[in-house]
């Protein structure tokens, strides 16, 4: 088998993985960047909290959205970051059941960063309701008012999309996860950690019965979650669609809008996959040939990306509709063009850079494409929202949309709403499959020894 | 003896070893055996005969059945409760109502599949002889175990001792309660 270039180099044992990826939760190597990090991030958490709080005591009026643009932020930026999470859950479902090697090396963190971004996406409809506090009406209980949910709302639609992703994400996460406590739990030296990791392992003890059967459900979930991903997101682009709003009835806005989600997702991991590799000098676990493949992967949905947007342009110009038409030039050449040319140019020029093997293997180059790639479908999904809705039908409702202040500290703050449960992850718990690596590494060296 | 003793493990140096001695001691008649592995071995659910346990499969179909309908009952039945007219449309939007019962189906496949796979597997269980055994946490780290247990018809606590042995294991632990 001398074709495929081992993922994982040989020259490690399983006991060195074990080590490698167990140490960190246990005596954890970078004690002083990641103090940093976090205090960054609770920083960041707090002005968020400061944020929303505000704007549950005075309402959504504090944002700068009205009428005619009465989604901007809120939506936009939970399409944002359900899309960066959706590249978690393809890499470690599809690839797994497609037996793709590598991903064994990234699909924990991946998977983790999942969990926090729908934890964040969740957060934005929520916060853009207006009276949070009636969330609970959403569902389907028997009311003292003898009122029931509005199912044919895509309201609705959101909130069980949402629901169900989260609580997928964080299930397929954790019983992924068993086997690496486990293993964490056995090395444990120290009470506390063994009870930490003890209670939390559930008593994992690596039986061949209990592998078959967990296995057999670790593979049915990963094939329910694929199309899960797919239709989330697509749930997300039927939102736009069930409105009147001329720009938002591509038929290419389910897949247009899957690809864009994976597209930045999988820049995210590249992002992160880079800073772990660097922190905790992970580079035999996290090679040079994963940042490739990550690359490559990033580059393929970059590139069906932009069809999208072809096909977005084409599509509103064969329409022939005098709305979708003026909509496309708005995009062009409107107030907002720069939206439209800042994501065309941050997402699809440096991007190209990725047809290079040494850009790819550079993980300071590909951090950079990759950080270029997600502020582009940052600015796409603020484009799609704020070009159609400024203008509709009639002139006399077309209207403006600034973000004010409070607009961009709940968006900063959520960021810290994103890292800081991420880096007690990082610290805490074994970032990395570990299991999955040796399994991977065991494979390897007897293809090796067979020649 | 006068300790009671559940099992005899042996531990083996690599999956291959185990896997042939787990194979060995199937046909020479043992039947209550168990391995125990760091990473899930390819062929060792074969060996062990646990090849044909689909009962996953059927309760993850089960949830997702249940979910759907569940969630599409529901649907109907608030519409139908509690009739709300919005512009001449239909009370019963069909396809309105595909987006959350195809998310309901999704969720209750995997929470039967997570929930059925706890019980068949009988876990969480915190506590199990087998942690208090030397050796055994080695388990998950990159050792590899073969556990006969007591109960087998075949089993004598000398002879299996002897036999693990010369299956290749380095060690032979006795398991006590």
């Amino acid at each position: 088998m001398a074709t495929r270039t081992p993922a994982l180099p040989l020259d490690q044992s399983l006991h060195d993985i074990t080590t490698d990826i167990g140490r960190i939760p246990l005596r954890f190597p970078a004690r002083i960047p990641w103090l940093i990090a976090f205090i960054l991030s609770l920083a960041l958490l707090t002005l968020f909290l400061a944020s929303i709080t505000y704007l549950f005591a005075r309402g959504v009026g504090i944002w700068g959205l009205n009428i005619p643009v009465n989604w901007a932020f809120a939506i936009h930026l939970y399409v944002w970051w359900l899309g960066l999470g959706h590249a978690g859950t393809l890499i470690s479902a599809m690839l797994l059941l497609m037996g793709q090697d590598w991903r064994n090396s990234l699909n924990r963190f991946a998977e983790a960063m999942t969990v926090c971004a729908v934890i964040c996406a969740g957060m934005e409809p929520i916060i853009h309701l207006g009276r949070p506090w009636f969330l609970y009406w959403m569902f389907p209980y028997p009311a003292t008012m003898g009122v029931w949910p509005q199912f044919r709302s895509p309201l609705e639609w959101d909130i069980w999309a949402v629901l169900t992703y989260l609580t997928v994400s964080i299930i397929f996460w954790y019983i992924g996860l068993v086997p690496d406590l486990a293993t964490v739990r056995d090395r444990a030296k120290k009470r506390g950690w063994q009870l930490f990791f003890g209670i939390f392992a559930l008593g994992w003890r690596g039986s061949a019965r209990h592998w078959a059967v967990w296995q057999k459900t670790y593979r049915t979930i990963a094939a329910i979650a694929v199309p899960l991903v797919v239709s989330v997101h697509s749930e997300v682009s039927l939102l736009f669609a069930s409105g009147q709003i001329p720009g938002w009835h591509s038929t290419i806005f389910p897949p247009y809008f899957v690809l864009g989600a994976a597209y930045s997702g999988f820049a995210m991991v590249a992002m992160i996959a880079v800073v772990m590799r660097h922190t905790f000098r992970l580079g035999d676990i996290v090679t040079e040939r994963h940042l490739d493949v990550l690359a490559k992967v990033t580059l393929a949905m970059g590139m069906m990306t932009a069809y999208g947007y072809v096909f977005e342009v084409f599509d509103g110009y064969y329409s022939g509709n005098a709305h979708e038409i003026a909509t496309i030039h708005d995009r062009f050449f409107g107030i907002y063009a720069w939206s439209f040319w800042g994501a065309v140019i941050f997402n699809f020029i440096p991007l190209q850079g990725l047809w290079l093997r040494s850009v790819r293997r550079n993980p300071v180059l590909l951090f950079l494409i990759a950080t270029s790639s997600v502020i582009g479908m940052w600015l796409e999904r603020y484009m799609i929202l704020v070009t159609s809705l400024y203008k509709d039908f009639l002139p006399s409702s077309f209207g403006h949309y600034t973000p004010t202040f409070w607009d961009w500290s709940t968006y900063i703050g959520m960021l810290g709403l994103f890292m800081t449960p991420f880096l007690l992850f990082v610290r805490y718990l074994p970032s990395i499959s570990i299991f999955e690596d040796k399994e991977v590494l065991a494979r390897e060296k007897e293809e090796a020894g067979r020649g | 003896m006068a300790e009671p003793l559940l099992g005899l493990i042996g531990e083996f140096g690599t999956a291959d070893a185990l896997l042939a001695a787990a194979r060995q001691a199937k046909s020479d008649g043992f039947q209550r055996i168990d391995a125990f592995s760091p990473y899930p071995i390819e062929g060792m659910a074969d060996v062990l005969a646990l090849k044909h346990d689909h009962r996953i499969g059927w309760i993850t179909i089960a949830g997702g059945l249940f979910g759907i309908f569940g969630m599409l009952a529901i649907q109907l039945f608030v519409n139908w409760d509690y009739p709300i007219e919005v512009g001449g449309r239909p009370l019963l939007a069909w396809p309105a109502f595909a987006v959350v019962d195809f998310e309901l189906m999704i969720l209750c496949a995997v929470l039967f599949a997570v929930v059925g796979m706890f019980v068949i597997i009988g876990l969480p269980r915190l506590h199990h002889p087998l942690f208090s055994t030397p050796r055994f946490g080695l388990a998950s780290d990159d050792r590899f175990f073969l556990y006969v247990d007591a109960r087998d018809p075949k089993f004598d606590a000398n002879a299996t001792r002897t036999y693990l042995g010369s299956l290749g294991a380095w060690t032979v632990q006795p398991v006590q309660p």
